[in-house]
């Protein structure tokens, strides 16, 4: 059995320094016992490299093979899926690490080690990881030079890494070529979306808790940049969906609006607002808009409820351009008896309020002077906006209203929606996030899950669809100034999270750091993490005039092609020519050998050369002596030079040579 | 002439079994007017060599046993009180002599070291005031044992810079070996040698090998091979001028040897690892000896051409 390659000892350190790199990051999400495995396992290498312990039997590989598995079946409940794949994924990688033995392993490491940072992108991919996942590809690449060392050699470590700094390098300019150039296909099937349950965030249904386990998150859910200058705080209302069923405990989502009906009534009217959002993942189609919205994208169609909704859920951020009417009328022509949607009752409920709620109608025959009334309720009795409502019991709108008066924005729209259904108006929740952060540095609105908000719209005849925020009534801070403002007094704004920087927006210079920052991620998503698809092709023709996709793939192979021939160029450097006719007699001489497997070294002397390819080629040797000999003559012992005799000597040893490779005259 | 020198190469080489490249060495740094440094274990024909070469060339020859309690005076001379004249007579050393075979060099402090090396360095000493010219010419080939053994003083990097030449003779082949032990003492051979050549001869072969030509193309090479060491990151330091030109010298001499005018990369490279081995050092192992695999880079990657 011939011994494999042993690793020599630079690679292992680069190796091991490599996957601890890697996987670091995948910790926010694997398993903990995967680092007990990883440092076992780590043991148990470097042990077997001091030749303390054995590597690892076959017997002892397969119950590793068999515990990894295991570990992750158990802890994610499949192998299969993103998730599943991951852990086993990083668990082959460590196994990987302690079978090593040969050079050829240590390739298989290293390139297992570059999929490993690739995955990583799956589960964040901001500009932070981004820049993290430079430091495990440098430490891959030191280990990749290393593996070429030989076993023996001393070669400290920093060496390799400079090394490995330097070809990163080198490889930026490719890289940046490659990011404007290289076509973004769309992927061909949809990779399941990484655990989402995490992810927080609007649902198609909505209890009124739901909104106030909301406001405890700082998580960001998208930001818009405007052309122009930011409209009011008040007027940002931004639309995810619209909850037109009510089973007397939760709004959800009606069945026709889940379905692609036909696209509502509505004209333009007044100045539109144009903006362009970056959304953040959110695993739901939906995306945001104020009202009425439009957009620029294919796969993105206005549903019935005036809401947006792309084909496929919003995996990944996604950068969208916006045109939104706030003044157009909607559905202003639509028939009474298609609004049945928007007044379905349960059959029975809240009986004070049905109560008061007929009395309101007989009280106030047209809709907007109810509607006025309903919110002159709301501010003039004393209802309390608080994150801490209390528990809801059967009844929970009668309770609300009549007896405890304290609630979430939730609440107010849900039980008004109630009021106007049960007087007749069709009246409906919408669903969404409310104001925003403007960030001053980067022009632009960050929304954040805190900002959610749930407000009402109701119809009338010759007016269409009108929005009404109860909310506005009891807590007009919260719609002018925000929800820190609203909790002011309660003290209860994002109680869970002490350390979140956002509790501390009154330090300047900590608000000025993450607003900084803030908009560096902006930046990142916006013009890296965006550009792509229609951003892509939008870019080029504005650089390179409209192009179609055959001409711009064409442009694209002349242009790495290019690229090729200029570090050819470089390499080479043809223009240097020989200008010594003697050296130039030599180089052809060299080259009509070469063709016969003969190459000079760099070090060997002309003599010494031409004994050994007239050693190789007897026939030819007085060919090649004679050639040799006058090259000697002219060039050191100061016979005059002259080349046309030198050119003949060439002629007579190419004449003499057999005209094809390998293949000798007879 | 040519003849002449292949008869001297050929009775070394009946009395120095199986070492024909260092006995042409050898001659190669004594026609170009340098010294030479012996190198390696007690017994194995270093003094055998020298004293076979000062036979040869018919040059007057004397030997100096270097040993740790060895003086200057020892080796320059001293001047001693005359009863009769009632004068200080200058008694010269034996540093007078043409050829002078500085045994176990290494062994001496580094004073006495010294004076020798300064000796080969003017061609004069100066005792006592007065300035004595050396015999010409003036050889010293000194022998020195690997500097692991004990007991020894290293010459600095300044004094090896001196000698034109380092040379290591080595464990003699099978059959040289046998022929040594079936034939007769060497010792016993030496004094049978006869001078082949005369002071003439020698001082007439010498200025013939420093016409030798060297093309301006061959000068670029010895350049690559020093520019080489002074700018590649392994050296510890590179060649010095003096390196460069006793480089030259020496391939002028082994050109002239083999028989031409004129000197080729070859011959440059067949004296490369003699003239510089002693000047080079590793910069992993500045301390270290020899820069043997230095020389192999040398040889293998500086464009010959």
């Amino acid at each position: 059995m011939s011994t494999p390659q042993a690793l020599p000892r630079v690679a292992l350190t680069w190796l091991l320094v490599a996957q601890a790199l890697a996987i670091l990051p995948h910790f926010l999400h694997v398993p903990l016992w995967l680092a007990g495995f990883w440092l076992a396992c780590v043991t148990w290498r470097v042990q077997a490299f001091r030749m303390k312990v054995g590597y690892p039997g076959p017997t002892a590989k397969i119950a590793l093979v068999a515990v990894a598995a295991a570990g992750a079946y158990v802890s994610r409940g499949t192998l299969i899926g993103l998730d599943g794949g991951v852990v086993l994924l990083i668990a082959a990688f460590i196994l990987k690490m302690v079978e090593m033995r040969s050079r050829r392993d240590g390739l298989v490491l290293v390139f297992l080690g570059f999929f490993v940072v690739v995955t990583s992108y799956l589960f964040d991919d901001s500009i932070a990881t981004a820049l993290y996942s430079l430091l495990p590809v440098t430490a891959l690449l030191a280990a990749l030079i290393g593996l070429q060392q030989s076993p023996g050699a001393v070669v400290r470590p920093q060496a390799t890494l400079r090394l490995a700094g330097q070809l990163l390098l080198q490889a930026l300019p490719l890289m940046l070529l490659l990011f404007v150039f290289f076509p973004r296909m769309e992927p061909l099937w949809s990779l399941p979306v990484p655990d989402k349950k995490g992810i927080t965030g609007l649902s198609d249904n909505m209890s009124p808790g739901d909104v106030a386990e909301l406001s405890q998150s700082t998580e960001l859910v998208f930001r818009a940049r405007f052309e122009g200058p930011l409209p009011p705080r008040r007027d940002l209302y931004w639309r995810a969906l619209t909850l037109e069923h009510y089973d007397g405990r939760r709004w959800s989502q009606g069945y026709a609006a889940q379905g692609y009906g036909a696209p509502p009534a509505w004209r333009r009217q007044g100045n539109p607002l144009r903006y362009s959002v970056v959304m953040q993942p959110t695993a739901k189609p939906w995306l945001f808009g104020l009202d009425v919205a439009e957009t620029d994208r294919d796969d993105v169609r206005q549903m019935s409820d005036f809401r947006l909704q792309r084909r496929r859920p919003v995996d990944r951020a996604l950068l969208y351009q916006v045109t939104s009417w706030p003044q157009a009328p909607r559905e202003v022509n639509a028939a009474p008896q298609g609004m049945r949607r928007a007044l379905q009752l349960p059959s029975a409920g809240n009986p004070r309020t049905r109560a008061w709620a007929e009395d309101l109608r007989a009280r106030y025959p047209a809709t907007p002077d109810l509607v006025k009334a309903v919110l002159a309720h709301f501010r003039q009795e004393p209802y309390v906006y608080t994150l801490h409502p209390g528990e809801g019991g059967a009844d929970d709108i009668d309770q609300f209203l009549f007896e405890t008066r304290r609630g979430f924005c939730a609440h107010y729209a849900g039980a008004m929606a109630f009021v106007l259904r049960v007087a007749g108006i069709p009246a409906r929740v919408v669903a969404g996030y409310q104001g925003g952060e403007p960030n001053a540095a980067g022009n632009y609105i960050q929304v954040r899950q805190f900002d959610a908000h749930a407000w009402v719209e109701y119809w009338q005849p010759d007016t269409g669809w009108v929005s009404a925020d109860p909310t506005f009534q009891v807590s007009p801070e919260r719609i002018e100034q925000g929800l820190e403002e609203a909790l002011a007094k309660e003290g209860t704004f994002l109680e869970d999270s002490p350390l979140s920087p956002l509790r501390y927006r009154n330090l300047g210079w900590l608000n000025e750091l993450r607003m900084t920052w803030d908009n560096l991620n902006y930046g990142w998503q916006r013009w890296v993490l965006g550009y792509q698809g229609e951003q892509q092709l939008a870019f080029l023709q504005r650089w390179f005039g409209a192009v179609d996709g055959r001409v711009f793939a064409l442009s694209l192979v002349g242009g790495v092609g290019l690229a090729f021939a200029v570090v050819a160029l470089f390499l080479f450097k043809p223009w240097v020519r020989l200008r010594d006719p003697q050296q130039r007699a030599f180089r052809d001489f060299e080259i009509l050998l070469a063709r016969q497997g003969l190459r000079r070294h760099p070090g060997e002397g002309p003599r010494d050369f031409a004994r050994r390819a007239a050693a190789a080629l007897p026939r030819q040797a007085a060919a090649i002596d004679a050639f040799a000999h006058l090259f000697e003559a002219q060039r050191y012992a100061g016979e005059p030079a002259a080349s046309q005799a030198l050119r003949d000597a060439l002629k007579a040893v190419r004449r003499a040579l057999p005209w094809r490779p390998g293949v000798s005259s007879s | 002439m040519r003849t002449k020198l292949e008869a001297c190469l050929d009775a070394i080489n009946r009395v120095v079994l199986g070492k024909e490249p260092q006995v042409r060495l050898a001659l190669a740094c004594l026609l170009a007017k340098g010294h030479l440094l012996l190198e390696d274990l007690p017994g194995m024909g270093k003094t055998t060599l020298s004293h076979a070469l000062a036979k040869i060339l018919g040059l007057s020859f004397q030997r100096i046993q270097f040993t740790s309690d060895l003086l200057p005076g020892d080796i320059l001379g001293t001047s001693v009180f005359d009863k009769d004249s009632g004068q200080f007579v200058f008694h010269p050393g034996p540093v007078f002599a043409e050829l002078v075979l500085a045994d176990e060099i290494n062994r001496a402090t580094p004073k006495s070291q010294s004076a020798l090396l300064e000796a080969m360095e003017e061609g004069q000493v100066t005792i006592e005031g007065a300035t004595r010219p050396l015999p010409e010419p003036f050889f010293v080939i000194a022998t020195q044992n690997p500097v692991s053994q004990g007991g020894t003083f290293a010459l600095p990097e300044s004094q090896l810079d001196r000698f034109l030449m380092r040379l290591s003779l080595g464990y003699p082949a099978k059959a040289a070996e046998k022929a040594l032990l079936l034939g007769e003492a060497r010792r016993e051979l030496l004094p049978k040698l006869d001078p082949l050549l005369d002071h003439a001869e020698l001082a007439a072969l010498q200025a013939e090998v420093s016409r030798v030509r060297a093309s301006d193309a061959l000068v670029d090479y010895v350049l690559r091979l020093v520019e080489a060491t002074r700018s590649q990151a392994q050296f510890a330091w590179g060649l010095s001028p003096r390196a460069s030109l006793a480089l030259l010298a020496a391939a002028r001499a082994w050109a002239y040897l083999a028989g031409r005018d004129y000197v080729i990369p070859e011959d440059v490279q067949a004296v490369l690892g003699a003239v510089v081995g002693h000047r080079l050092r590793e910069r992993a192992d500045a301390t270290g000896h020899g820069g043997g695999t230095l020389v192999q880079w040398l040889l293998r990657e500086v464009p010959a051409l």
